[in-house]
């Protein structure tokens, strides 16, 4: 049993931090209105994700490619055509990738649910396929929607799917695993990176329980799974002590039972969520709550959220903002759309976190990594872009581009004083107040100039353009 | 107070900081100099930079460069068969032995092999070659076997374990994206495509100017500190927080000096209209204007010639060879040539057999080019048989991190076998 925050501790900050890390944060009035719930409260309605789907219509990725009429069709072309043909094919469906990035993007902007997205791009990142491997928009939003699904219920519910998702099938070889010539690679990283980590199962449990994952297919008519009897191993199996007749799903009851494996799954949800590295002590106890809860997902969160740990001072505005919490976030908090889709992907790929592309099988490495200076200028940078319309010379950014509507009025109010827009801005980009040098800083800049949007909107970039707005 | 520690300080103060006198160290800056002190034993390697010591310029060929149509076996029988309507006619080739010749766009680089400025590796590779080209680049730049994966780099390991407390822009790479092979535990290594762009950008000079007032160190830049001794739930990290207003300075500092170095050095030299030319000649003038930049990242795409290839790689190797060979030219007037090593990488080279396009589809093993003052010219490593292939590809026997522990041990004077993770055998090409 995690320790609750206690009642004290439930301030406006806390709220704001709550907002931040379950979900991408949000402007003063829904920090308000989440302080207002209570902590508990604030934890139901975050984490009671309802369905959004009506205000996303789907996007073209998910209408299945026929690879077997594609297939037939290219037998009665000349090789000409077949060569135009491909790479119409491919063009088409690089152009629908990008859409479905952007459908993802905006329903972490817009959905009312904003927590299960938040999850979502968790299980994305453990989960880790690459388009690099895996180039068919289809099945790429089939992983999504599977991990939607099951963001924030049954982690055992969501290993069996993720065993038989077309996409993650391609992605590590499953496909191509034989009843007489078994594959190791789905595996050996079932249980490396996404159950119990290195070190914590033998080479022959791996070679064991590849043969338990044989005869996962996929129907290229409809690329979707299905089970081919007779490439099935089916003869009996020693995993982790026992031999028995396993199939693929017994082999993840049978990891599910280790202890281990809600250490490795539990610190890696904190890691995700409080953004630092567990104690071996609150490892375990993060653990315990993690299995108590039968890998609930939604149960394990509403735990952690509630948890005194969480809101502790080294957790709190601690943690590095990952290019897509600080793009949907900094949208969220200055109540303002996404940039235009080129501008968006843009930014995240040179951010370095393209969707659907994790840099390999491991996902991002996240926290530090995702600063060096290079990124860091280009953070200011693109803050500016965002707050005024304006850029030269940013690559991939055109120069000039519509200004995002931004209502200056809206973020500073009518007519402040210095002093009042630098309190308001600061709650809203960091939640808290700038410590007095700062502030006194700001106020002698403002000073200098007329009160006009165009002054607040450089107030903004500024204090956008600071190590502090990178952290939540 | 011991002397190393002191120079480095007041280099830090006057030199970095643009000469602030009167601050207290900030806590980040405090520790920097806590742990240059523990490596003060070996000063060789806190000294040499990029102003005075051995350079390291990377160019890579994006995409899976034509070995075999690069450095052509012209005399061998099996390459015409391999290749009908590819193959490029003995006499069309810039031969340079019996049995081997340059691609005829490659006439620069014949003439630095006649000077004694180029050597070339031949049949490098790693073994069970991976045919993706991310997979393959990954590999390359990470070093490691093709089937461990790394989250740092090749140079990232270099200036983690051998550049410690240096200049963060002792990697500069020119593109977009930082290379995956400068990915570092401590974060070192910049990268920009136009100089201009690499600087903070805001409505006007006032803003700007209260930019560079907010990220100079404040005298009380301590706060933050005290969160190393915090116990609680987490594991402590040092502070996050100081090492953003870290990596801030380093992006002012850094900032600073390629502007002011770009700004004073104008291009004296003329080189080809390309884009792997305008890097090249970026990288040069750094060089000139003194960048403490030991490592150097340049890449030149387009190389994945799957339909159509003998137009568009001969473009591309004639861009190429127009680069290299002004660039060497720039770095001899320069006086900087014996300073620098240009080697050049791809993912993989193609199939030996062409394709129905006329194109190559994804290889393995392939030849790659070191280009300097300081090079030992001539061939290394054996040009693979054409007929004795794996999967119908050429078939490696000088393994990518000879190449590297090469550069690493005799031209950046590094222990390789840290870096590299294993020892692998050196060649003498420098």
């Amino acid at each position: 049993m995690l320790a609750p925050l206690e009642p004290t501790g439930w301030t406006p900050e806390a709220a704001a931090h709550l907002l931040n890390r379950a979900g991408f944060g949000g402007n003063p009035k829904e920090i308000a209105d989440l302080h207002a719930l209570g902590l508990d409260g604030a934890v139901d309605w975050l984490l009671g994700a309802g369905d959004d789907s009506d205000l996303f219509p789907p996007p073209r990725a998910s209408e299945a490619e026929d690879l077997k009429a594609h297939q037939a069709a290219q037998r009665t072309r000349t090789e000409e055509e077949r060569r135009q043909f491909q790479q119409e094919l491919q063009r088409d469906n690089r152009q629908k990738i990008d859409e479905l990035r952007i459908w993802w993007l905006e329903r972490m902007r817009w959905s009312p649910f904003a927590a299960r997205e938040k999850a979502t791009l968790f299980w994305h990142g453990h989960w880790a396929t690459s388009v690099e491997k895996v180039p068919w928009a289809f099945m790429l939003w089939q992983q999504n929607e599977t991990l939607r699904a099951h963001a924030l219920g049954s982690f055992r519910a969501m290993v069996r799917e993720i065993s038989r998702d077309p996409a993650m099938m391609r992605y590590l070889d499953v496909v191509a695993s034989k009843r007489e010539r078994p594959n190791e690679n789905f595996a050996r990283e079932l249980m490396e990176l996404f159950t119990l980590g290195e070190g914590n199962y033998s080479e022959d449990d791996i070679r064991e329980a590849a043969r338990a994952f044989t005869g996962y297919r996929i129907d290229d008519a409809t690329q979707q799974f299905f089970f081919a009897r007779r490439q099935f191993d089916d003869r009996p199996k020693t995993f982790f002590g026992t031999t028995a007749a396993f199939d693929g799903d017994g082999i993840i009851d049978r990891i599910l039972e280790e202890p281990q494996c809600a250490r490795f799954l539990a610190r890696k949800l904190w890691i995700y969520y409080a953004g630092t590295e567990p104690s071996q002590d609150w490892n375990e106890t993060l653990a315990a709550e993690y299995r108590a809860s039968g890998y609930d997902t939604g149960v394990f969160l509403r735990a952690l959220f509630r948890a005194r740990g969480f809101y502790a001072p080294d957790v709190v505005r601690r943690q590095v903002k990952g290019p897509v919490q600080w793009l949907v976030g900094t949208c969220r908090m200055l109540e303002m759309p996404l940039p235009s889709a080129d501008v968006s992907l843009g930014m995240l790929r040179q951010l370095g976190q393209v969707l659907f592309a994790p840099p390999n099988v491991k996902g991002w490495d996240g926290g530090r990594a995702w600063i060096s200076s290079a990124t860091l200028l280009l953070r200011y940078n693109f803050a500016g872009f965002l707050v005024s319309g304006r850029a030269t010379g940013l690559p991939g950014i055109p120069g000039r581009a519509q200004p995002v509507p931004l209502s200056v009025e809206t973020l500073a109010g009518p007519t402040p004083s210095a002093d009042e827009v630098i309190e308001r801005f600061s709650w809203r980009l960091f939640q808290s107040q700038p410590d007095p040098t700062l502030r006194q800083k700001f106020v002698q800049f403002l000073s200098t100039r007329p009160p006009a949007p165009e002054t607040w909107r450089d107030c903004l970039h500024l204090l956008m353009s600071t190590p502090e707005f990178q952290l939540t | 107070m011991n002397p190393t520690l002191h120079t480095r300080r007041k280099f830090l103060r006057t030199a970095v900081l643009g000469g602030a006198v009167s601050w207290t160290v900030p806590a980040f800056l405090e520790r920097t100099f806590f742990a240059l002190d523990a490596h003060a034993a070996d000063s060789a390697i806190q000294t040499v930079t990029g102003r005075d010591g051995t350079i390291l310029v990377v160019l890579q060929l994006a995409g899976g460069n034509d070995g075999l149509n690069t450095l052509v076996p012209f005399a061998d029988d099996a390459y015409h068969r391999a290749r009908p309507r590819l193959g490029i006619p003995a006499d069309q080739t810039l031969k340079i032995t019996d049995s081997l010749g340059l691609h005829p766009a490659l006439s620069g680089l014949r003439g630095l092999y006649d000077a004694g400025r180029l050597a070339v590796v031949q049949g490098v590779g790693y073994p069970n070659p991976n045919r993706s080209h991310f997979r393959s680049t990954e590999i390359w730049q990470t070093a490691v076997d093709a089937d461990r994966i790394s989250t740092t780099g090749w140079l990232g390991r270099y200036f983690d374990s051998c550049c410690e407390g240096a200049d963060p822009a002792v990697g500069v790479s020119i593109g977009g994206q930082t290379p995956q092979a400068f990915a570092s535990t401590e974060p070192k290594g910049i990268s920009f495509s136009r100089p201009e762009q690499f600087r903070f950008q805001a409505g006007d000079a006032a803003a700007e100017e209260f930019f560079r007032s907010m990220n100079e160190p404040s005298p009380d830049a301590t706060d933050g500190a005290s969160i190393d001794m915090l116990q609680g739930s987490a594991v402590p990290q040092g502070d996050t927080l100081d090492f953003l207003k870290r990596t801030a300075l380093d992006a002012q500092v850094s900032s600073d000096k390629v502007l002011e170095i770009t700004r004073k050095s104008k291009a004296p030299f003329s080189y080809p209209g390309s884009q792997i030319s305008s890097s090249l000649n970026l990288v040069a003038r750094l060089i000139a204007g003194g960048m403490p930049t030991r490592v150097y990242y340049v890449s030149q795409g387009g190389y994945d010639t799957h339909n159509n290839q003998a137009g568009s790689h001969e473009r591309l190797l004639r861009d190429l060879d127009g680069a290299v060979s002004a660039f060497l030219r720039d770095l001899e007037s320069q006086g900087n040539l014996d300073r620098v090593t240009l080697m050049t990488f791809s993912e993989f080279g193609r199939r030996v057999a062409e394709n129905g396009g006329a194109g190559t589809d994804h290889g393995a093993a392939a030849p790659l080019f070191v280009a300097g003052g300081a090079v030992r010219p001539g061939f290394y490593g054996k040009m693979p048989s054409l007929t004795d292939l794996r999967a119908g590809d050429l078939v490696h026997n000088v393994d990518f991190r000879s190449v590297y522990a090469t550069i690493l041990e005799n031209w950046l004077a590094a222990p390789s076998q840290g870096i590299l993770e294993g020892k692998f055998n050196k060649l003498d090409f420098v």
